[in-house]
């Protein structure tokens, strides 16, 4: 028993130094009056866990009594956690509303580390005990990091109605667990698809996967569990907006990956190369194409209207949800290497988008479509960094949108699922319009009123450039990313 | 009628009862009081199971923690004007209680003519998984990782409470 | 000995009277009394099972249940203090900035 505690804690060294860095940086944010001391301690964890992490690219096994996978699809996402978690804490670090909070900078930045273990957790769990308490240590933080601009009223609105539909969601979800124990007496997610295929009473399991969908669909924001989304990105601090937008969207959807394939593929069938068999018993592919097609059409529909451009992003990342779980229900290999590309580029684009909503904050304090006007020919430079990273949201070459928009419609089509590729290409078409909106007001509009030019440090321009290299790098070169993301998907292969 | 069966139809009347009053009544505090009463009535359903350790743990952590600080926070809030609390039922509200209604008649049906047939057979010594030594010797092991990460739950949850219910109050340079 | 299904539906019971109570009530302390309804329905299911499986590990999933709700409801009441002390009250229909 010990031994294998031991043994397991080797292969979570990436955690513990997180955890480390969460506790240290208590004490120093106790200690020093300079919060950037903080900023400075909680970089180095990460960076620190990163190195770390790189030991573990070729290892898969089940730790902690099967509790907890250490595998490629877990290494590839805790990169990308990393990634974007090391991204926003710079990107916060510029911003204003952050440096505002004055005493409370420093728990800003280590609640952002415990939101990364959270995460962790979430793409690494194989028990539902597990996915359940990692669920809810990335919930409860996001909830305090929604409501940190307590000041201001829409922040702790957001961060009500963010805790109201989370408690509420995750007791549906845990409603839904607990069915799933009555019919299988497991929580780990093999004894449960054994169980399953063994054949369970198939009301109940349909019953008891569509109340666990709901705390899914809930951290995904798909629709229609998507209501808490436009007005948590609006009231909370940007930069909470993107990690939510970002990290969580990506940790909710490895967990929803893992879990469709491991819980509702049939063991018994003959492995074949690329298709998986799923178990009858459960329509998995028919309730993520109704929750896709919701998601995608609902997301960009609504953002037409909007006037408010982090509303209008939130609107917009929802419709993103709808084309990465496109290429979720195709259950093959090829679909999850491509949800995996699309994510990386989608961390680019849109925490770049983000970036320029959040410098602009900064100088009009304004994130309305209106104050826009003439930014463009103002400050040349913000103009055409958003121009390309709304360009490549809407997925047109030559940036990265287009590539990861491109595989994915591949594995559908590849799929024979044409007539859900032919809806995807059309959603990338409204997106287009509001998209354009956007860049109408910023090139082509006059401003009515008089607004200051907004001069950018080096640090911010070398910031947004940070992220706009690869947004049109890997527009250009992607094998790279490609090949990655086949040999993180590898270990799904067959049944 | 055996005493079992009067002991579990008096708990389920007064907890259902309890349940139904949390939504009912119109004072917060009234509700905190009912929902109190059903958790003592639960934890007694929880003995019926033999479930000693979850019974005694829910009084505690319910009935002694949550329940306490919800209570707490109605009387610092000191919501005044009642008034305010008015609250009218619209045809949204009739939605809402059709589907649930709905939902419960879907449970129902799965409960009572599709019973799920539980795969394990029923253990012999099922009256000892309830003990704190038994309980105790798998959260100790099997369970030891989910354990310890509820520290760092906890931990995050205490700061970040503290953070957003103080009074704004700056550092004096 | 009493049935499992009796168990079983008189959490189903619970669990809709929380639903409803989280749908149709106004008050967000008391929405947040309803979800903690949810939650013990919850696990009275878990017990249930876990009674007349012989398997100990549902009332492991209690455990942390427990655990989480403390940690969720302390968190909620700070998030409302919060907002009770921006907007001076805790209705959610008077909380309307954001367009819900």
């Amino acid at each position: 028993m010990l031994e294998q505690v031991y043994n397991s804690l080797q292969f979570i060294k990436p955690e513990l130094i997180l955890v480390g860095t969460l506790l240290v940086s208590i004490i120093v944010d106790l200690i020093f009056k300079n919060k950037k001391v903080v900023v400075a301690f909680v970089i180095l964890g990460l960076v620190l866990s990163f190195y770390y992490l790189t030991f573990l690219n070729s290892i898969n096994q089940l730790i902690f009594f099967n509790m907890y996978a250490i595998d490629p699809f877990a290494y590839f996402f805790k990169i990308f956690l990393l990634v974007a978690t090391i991204g926003i804490v710079l990107f916060s670090v510029l911003s204003k509303e952050i440096s505002d909070l004055k005493s409370r900078e420093g728990e800003f930045y280590y609640f952002l580390v415990a939101l990364t273990i959270g995460m962790f957790l979430m793409t690494s769990s194989t028990n539902l005990i597990m996915m359940y308490l990692a669920i809810e240590l990335t919930s409860l933080t996001s909830y305090m990091l929604a409501g940190f601009m307590k000041e201001e009223k829409s922040s702790s609105e957001a961060s009500l109605k963010y805790v109201l539909y989370g408690a509420f969601s995750s007791g549906m979800m845990l409603y839904g667990i607990s069915i799933i124990y009555g019919l299988t007496g497991s929580f780990d997610l093999l004894a449960i698809n054994m169980a399953i295929a063994d054949g369970v009473s198939s009301l109940a399991l349909l019953i008891s996967t569509v109340l666990m969908f709901v705390g899914f669909g809930y951290k995904i924001s798909a629709v229609p569990f998507h209501f808490w989304t436009p007005d948590v990105y609006e009231g909370s601090p940007i930069s909470v907006t993107t990690i939510l937008s970002v990290a969580s969207k990506a940790a909710g959807f490895s967990m929803l990956m893992r879990t469709a394939k491991i819980m509702f593929i049939d063991p018994y069938a003959a492995p074949t190369v690329n298709d998986w068999q799923i178990i009858d018993s459960v329509p998995i592919v028919e309730i993520l194409t109704i929750l896709s097609v919701l998601t995608m059409t609902l997301g960009n529909l609504v953002a037409i209207w909007q006037s408010n451009l982090k509303r209008l992003l939130a609107y917009s990342s929802i419709a993103h949800a709808g084309y990465l779980l496109l290429g979720v229900l195709t259950m093959n290999n090829e679909g999850y290497s491509a949800t995996l590309i699309y994510f990386v580029t989608y961390l680019f684009m849109n925490v770049g988008a983000f970036l320029i909503v959040m410098l602009v904050s900064n100088k009009l304090n304004s994130s309305d479509i209106d104050s826009y006007k003439g930014l463009g020919m103002k400050s040349p430079f913000i103009g055409v960094m958003f121009a390309l990273f709304l360009i490549s949201l809407t997925g047109l070459p030559p940036t990265a949108g287009f590539v990861g928009k491109l595989y994915i419609f591949a594995a559908l089509v590849n799929k024979k699922l044409i007539l859900l590729a032919v809806i995807g290409v059309l959603n990338s078409v409204v997106s287009l319009y509001y998209y354009v909106r956007i860049f109408r007001n910023m090139f082509l509009r006059e401003s009515d009123i008089e607004t200051p030019e907004i001069k950018l440090s080096l640090a911010e321009k070398l910031l947004i450039l940070v992220f706009a290299i690869p947004t049109i790098g890997l527009g250009l070169y992607f094998a790279p990313l490609v090949e990655f993301a086949h040999a993180s998907v590898e270990i799904f292969s067959g049944n | 009628m055996t005493f079992e069966e009067i002991v579990f139809w008096s708990l389920v009347l007064v907890s259902g009862f309890a349940a139904l009053m949390v939504v009912i009544s119109r004072s917060p505090i009234a509700s905190a009081l009912y929902l109190i009463l059903n958790f003592f009535c639960l934890a007694g359903l929880y003995l019926t199971l033999n479930a000693q350790f979850i019974a005694v743990v829910h009084i505690i952590v319910y009935a002694g923690a949550i329940m306490v600080l919800f209570l707490f926070v109605i009387m610092l809030l000191n919501l005044q004007d009642e008034t305010k609390l008015r609250e009218r039922m619209n045809w949204k509200s009739f939605a809402a209680i059709a589907l649930s209604i709905l939902f419960l008649i879907e449970l129902f049906y799965i409960f009572i003519i599709k019973t799920p047939t539980p795969k394990i057979p029923i253990h012999p010594s099922s009256k000892e998984i309830g003990t704190v030594e038994y309980l105790g010797k798998i959260l100790f092991t099997e369970f030891l990782f989910p354990f310890e990460l509820t520290s760092i739950l906890l931990i995050a949850a205490i700061i970040g409470a503290v953070v957003l219910a103080k009074k704004k109050f700056e550092l004096t340079d | 000995m009493i049935p499992l299904n009796y168990y079983l539906l008189f959490a189903a019971f619970l669990f809709s009277v929380g639903v409803v109570g989280v749908l149709i009530r106004r008050n967000a302390i008391i929405v947040f009394m309803c979800i903690e309804l949810m939650l013990n329905s919850v696990n009275l299911t878990f017990i249930a099972f876990s009674a007349f499986m012989g398997n100990a590990i549902g009332q492991m999933f209690v455990f942390f249940v427990m655990t989480v709700a403390a940690a969720e409801a302390a968190v909620g009441l700070a998030i409302i203090i919060a907002l009770f002390r921006n907007k001076k009250t805790i209705n959610i229909d008077q909380i309307n900035l954001l367009k819900w």
